[in-house]
């Protein structure tokens, strides 16, 4: 490699503060600019949502192999290794540059290569690490509430993301982590791939809309710019024709002011109306508006009552059900033979049931069954639902 | 059961063409209603079956999700049917473009409307003219069914009933092959349309004909096998109206899950047997899944109101807190409430009236 480390320090050669300054000429010739090769080397780190990753950087970064600090080499950039300790440039330049090595770090052996360095975004490492791992985990997990049966089982595929999460960040058992991470990759293939391709739909639909709203918005201020233009062509020939009146007419001179005054009163309000509905008119053209509002409601849904869960019935449905048993051969009576029979086969394409019938059959003969006697007219109102077969007060 | 001068009548709401609608009031109580006027003269054998029907009906049917029908009586040669008043329906909903649905409203008023026909079927009553425009919408997001002008009971073996029910756009393919021997299938089949409405924001099968109709169906959902609908090609009316190719629902439906277009299929199936039924509906996936349907209270309403209110109601004894659009279920406090502005004479009878109601309550609660 090209950069060679800066070891003007270690020679005791005096480094000034404004390094980059002329006395330091030296040095800046046979250094070339880290910044060049550095975006080609160390790609990673957090990127934020434009797509730029944002360094730390701080007065008192000191590079814990070399000692070298800011006050030594301005120029000072620290990465941060795959076993997140941080080092300088220099210092990677000249561990790594022949081959993977062990880390420097007393303690640590993992090995390193030179490609595995990473730009450092916060200035707590562990945060850093906690970041990454997190990023990693949330690309492999990606399910979706919807893609479970209730919410418990969700709850449950929550808590074990969590767990693994957990597990990498402090390093506890962290190959028997991997290898529950490589199942739950074999196993959920599919799905993972599929919620991907959701979530790059929905960050293309947000775009768009954005985008929507963006034009929409410039089409309104090119409406405001040109009727702004209009009012000032306008306002210019009125002053004209008011002078031209007044050289020519032999009319009161006020009377002839007071009417075009009038007049352009008139024609301004006019025009803010128009302008007024023609902007009611642009707003709910597009889908942008569409949007808006599934904002709005989408908000609003947030602070309201809770939507509870499906509850089939919110009645006393069960109160009649085990009454009766249907047989489930059906009954041999005379009054359904020939449906039963059907011999064209209407009665089934109809989608007849003589089911339904011998249900309400039974039904009516069995519903009133528990009901109390009626006794005179007190008692009625305490039994509102029991006096017949049919009528069911849900309440 | 007629009492008159219990009800003040306010406002012409709509007229059918049977009836006119008023919007009115119970004067002991405040309660917004509807009254519908039937127009007897016109007919000369009598009422209208329509209207018998619905009062046949409501009477019998007591439920959230179900229109209630308060009180019938008569003025002079009219009858007056007394129901609840409901603001709005989900037709008006549906074509109010400002409003959005969320998948989750979606499965509210699909919820709703099964639970109320579920209890028209466990009944015995099939409604037949189920369609947006007869779900009516109250004020505190609850759906209830309405307009029982074509229902009837379930018919006795053997026993022929008309096809000719069911608004065209909602009705079953057994109906308009001209089945007389149906059941509760019929019924399923609209709210399928509706389902399907709701997720468009625009009629699903929308034929031009009782002919484009069923070539309408066909087209979206495939023309039916004999393996698919056995015995068909038999039904009176039946006419082969061409072959269409099956295609899959997702094409149309792109948003929907797989819950939805699950429960969706089973209400459109060809054979009306296997359709399922609302009971069976109720405890469909669907409706399990998250998201939860939304709480009644909390689905789009139409923001502009059927008719402006008239003045007297504003500085009147009404409450103003019981029907306004943006107020939410009043509840208990609702009576209080009323008990403090009426005059005196109401107020005995509010109370009486209050009283009477809580003795139920008690009598029934444990």
């Amino acid at each position: 490699m090209s950069t060679k480390p800066n070891y003007g320090w270690l020679q005791g050669r005096t480094v000034k503060k404004g390094g980059h300054a002329s006395s330091n000429s030296h040095t800046r010739s046979t250094t070339p600019q880290i910044q060049s090769t550095s975006s080609t080397i160390f790609g990673g780190g957090i990127k934020d949502p434009s797509g730029r990753t944002s360094e730390y950087f701080s007065m008192d970064d000191q590079c814990p192999v070399c000692k070298s600090d800011r006050y030594l080499n301005p120029k000072l950039r620290l990465l941060v290794s795959t076993c997140y300790h941080k080092m300088c440039e220099s210092c990677i330049d000249r561990l790594f540059t022949l081959g993977p090595a062990p880390c420097p770090i007393p303690n640590c052996k993992v090995v390193l290569r030179k490609l595995a360095f990473s730009p450092q975004t916060f200035e707590d490492l562990g945060v850093e690490k906690e970041v990454a791992v997190r990023r990693r985990i949330a690309k492999e997990f990606n399910k979706r509430a919807e893609d479970f049966d209730d919410l418990r089982s969700y709850n449950d595929y929550l808590e074990e993301v969590e767990n693994i999460a957990f597990n990498l960040i402090n390093g506890i058992d962290v190959e028997a982590t991997e290898t529950r991470i490589k199942a739950y990759k074999a196993a959920n293939a599919a799905l993972t791939s599929l919620n991907l391709q959701r979530e790059e739909a929905e960050a293309l639909a947000l775009k768009e809309q954005e985008e929507l709203e963006r034009r929409e918005r410039e089409a309104r201020a090119a409406q405001l710019a040109q009727q702004e233009q209009q009012e000032r062509d306008e306002r210019l020939r009125e002053e004209q024709e008011l002078i031209n009146k007044l050289e020519t007419s032999q009319k009161d001179a006020h009377k002839i002011v007071a009417k075009s005054r009038s007049a352009a009163a008139k024609r301004s309000s006019a025009r803010a109306a128009s302008s007024n509905a023609n902007s009611g008119l642009l707003g709910m053209a597009f889908g942008a508006d569409y949007a808006k509002l599934l904002k709005t409601r989408t908000n609003k849904v947030n602070n309201n009552v809770p939507d509870e869960p499906h509850v089939p019935f919110q009645d006393n449905y069960y109160a009649y059900d085990d009454l009766f048993r249907l047989l489930p051969g059906g009954y041999n009576d005379i009054f359904s033979d020939a449906v039963r029979k059907d011999r064209e086969g209407i009665m089934r394409a109809g989608g007849y049931r003589v089911e339904e019938a011998w249900q309400r059959a039974l039904l009516s003969a069995v519903a009133g069954l528990d009901a109390m006697p009626l006794s005179g007219l007190e008692t009625e109102s305490i039994l509102p639902a029991n006096d017949g077969d049919v009528v069911m007060n849900s309440v | 059961m007629t009492d008159i001068p219990n009800r003040a009548k306010e406002q012409k709401v709509g007229e059918g063409t049977y009836a006119v609608v008023y919007r009115g009031r119970e004067v002991s109580t405040g309660r917004r209603v509807a009254i519908k006027k039937i127009k007897v003269g016109q007919f000369k054998d009598g009422l209208d079956m329509s209207a018998i029907r619905e009062v046949k009906y409501l009477r019998e049917l007591k439920h959230p999700n179900v229109i209630e029908l308060l009180d019938v009586f008569s003025s002079k040669t009219n009858l007056n049917l007394v129901l609840e008043f409901l603001d709005s329906d989900l037709e008006m909903i549906i074509k109010d473009r400002s409003l959005v649905f969320l998948p989750a409203d979606i499965k509210s008023w699909i919820a709703m409307t099964f639970r109320g026909l579920e209890f028209c079927h466990r009944n015995f009553i099939l409604h037949r003219d189920l369609k947006p425009n007869n779900l009516l919408i109250a004020s505190d997001g609850q759906l209830k069914i309405a307009d029982f002008g074509l229902a009837r009971d379930f018919a006795d073996p053997g026993y022929k009933m008309t096809c000719q029910v069911i608004t065209r756009w909602y009705r079953p393919p057994e109906l308009l092959f001209g089945s007389r021997y149906y059941s509760s299938a019929v019924d399923i089949w609209s709210v399928g349309c509706i389902l399907a409405e709701l997720m468009l924001r625009t009629p699903y099968l929308a034929g031009e004909s009782d002919m484009d109709q069923l070539k309408t169906i066909f087209r979206a959902l495939g023309t039916p096998t004999e393996q698919e609908w056995p015995g068909h090609t038999k039904l009176p009316d039946y006419v082969p109206v061409g072959q269409f190719p099956k295609t899959p629902l997702r094409d149309l439906f792109t948003a929907a899950s797989a819950d939805t277009l699950s429960l969706l299929s089973k209400c459109l199936l060809y054979e009306p047997r296997k359709r399922i039924s609302a009971k069976e509906a109720l405890h469909h996936p669907y409706f399990i899944a998250i998201p939860h349907p939304s709480h009644p209270s909390k689905l789009p309403k139409c923001s502009t109101q059927m008719a402006p209110r008239p003045l007297e109601e504003v500085d009147g004894n009404v409450d103003m807190a019981s029907t306004g659009p943006g107020v939410k279920a009043a509840g208990p406090n609702k009576s209080k409430l009323k008990r403090k502005i009426t005059s005196p004479m109401e107020e005995s009878r509010a109370r009486s009236i209050a009283r009477k109601l809580d003795f139920t309550k008690q009598a029934n609660s444990p």
